[in-house]
């Protein structure tokens, strides 16, 4: 691969990663600020009752008091996720679940499918084998084709991310919906195709004849590719 | 202050809960979960001031505060942004905004903020 290219990808890999991170911090703030408003009220209520339990409204501070647990737990489970993206980078290679990869991406992701009104759903394989490869490299790669994938789809529409074994392998797909076929070009005319190559992957680009649109991906363990 | 507030933010439980507490503050508020359903309750409301999230689903906040100028540019505009430089929020300055908050709201920096904004919206 020549240097351009490896310098696109890495700048690219920096850029998604900077965005994950963007959105990420949005997320968090949400969830601190209604944290803040919820105690703040908390604290306007027993500075009204005058901290007398005979008028008290019960009802409304335990709702506000199951606010603020719940969106502890949410935040929580965010920085747990961000712990682990933040790690894939610590190797250029090792064995992960692509399942991992994608359920810790898809938690800073929901936040662009949802400013962009598409659902997404994912339905992920079990018992899928680990992988050996480049997992900093694949979040990168997941996160240009997710975003790719919100982009030709409109409000009200669905995308359907699936993991499945291949083979060896492991599959993505990146189901877009009945007789919506984007052009190929969408997905390989960046520098997507190198990274996925870099990989030792393989992307498909569904054609008119499926049923639905499926944009695949597909991930060998180097481990046993060299085995092979 | 002592006007109408209007706030316009897509997170309800955020937007809920902080127009409870300024409520209790004695403020006059109506609250919209969305672009669309802001601009709809602008004409209801007719607000002095408008506490608006820069992001949100269906519309840009950008092009919710564009609306609300055509609508009355006289109607004072404080734009909430989780953006971490406050860049947005200056931008949003430059289309018309009153100010811009940051993200999770400082209630006393909200109220200050708030009367400004609603004496210059006297005072126009």
């Amino acid at each position: 691969m020549d240097d351009a290219i490896e310098n696109t990808i890495r700048q690219e890999q920096a850029e998604s990663f900077g965005r994950l991170m963007a959105g990420f911090s949005h997320d968090m703030k949400n969830h601190l600020g209604i944290i803040r408003e919820s105690n703040g009220l908390l604290s306007d209520i027993i500075e009204m009752s005058g901290l007398d339990e005979n008028v008290l409204p019960l009802e409304r501070l335990k709702k506000t008091i199951s606010s603020i647990e719940q969106r502890v737990v949410i935040a929580a489970e965010m920085l747990h996720h961000l712990s682990a993206v933040a790690h894939r980078s610590d190797k250029p290679l090792s064995s992960f679940q692509v399942n991992d990869i994608i359920t810790e991406e898809h938690t800073f992701l929901k936040r662009f499918s949802r400013l962009q009104q598409i659902k997404v759903s994912l339905e992920l394989g079990e018992g899928l084998p680990s992988i050996y490869n480049d997992p900093s490299l694949l979040l990168h790669v997941f996160y240009r084709m997710y975003i790719l994938s919100l982009e030709q789809l409109s409000p009200g529409q669905e995308l359907m991310i699936i993991t499945r074994q291949k083979e060896k392998m492991v599959e993505i797909i990146f189901r877009l919906p009945d007789s919506f076929h984007p052009a190929p070009e969408v997905f390989s005319n960046n520098t997507i195709g190198a990274a996925v190559n870099k990989l030792q992957g393989a992307l498909q680009i569904g054609d008119d004849s499926q049923a639905q649109a499926d944009i695949s991906l597909t991930i060998p363990s180097l481990e046993g590719v060299l085995e092979d | 202050m002592k006007g109408k507030l209007l706030i316009i933010d897509d997170e309800v439980e955020f937007a809920s809960t902080l127009s409870e507490r300024l409520r209790i503050r004695g403020i006059d508020v109506t609250d919209a979960y969305s672009g669309t359903e802001g601009l709809a309750k602008l004409e209801e409301v007719v607000p002095d001031v408008v506490v608006l999230d820069l992001k949100m689903p269906d519309m840009d906040g950008v092009d919710v505060l564009v609306k609300i100028k055509q609508f009355d540019p006289a109607i004072e505009v404080l734009m909430l942004t989780g953006h971490g430089s406050g860049a947005a929020g200056k931008a949003a300055m430059e289309k018309g905004a009153f100010d811009y908050i940051m993200k999770p709201v400082d209630l006393k920096e909200l109220l200050q903020k708030l009367n400004a904004a609603y004496e210059k919206r006297c005072n126009s």
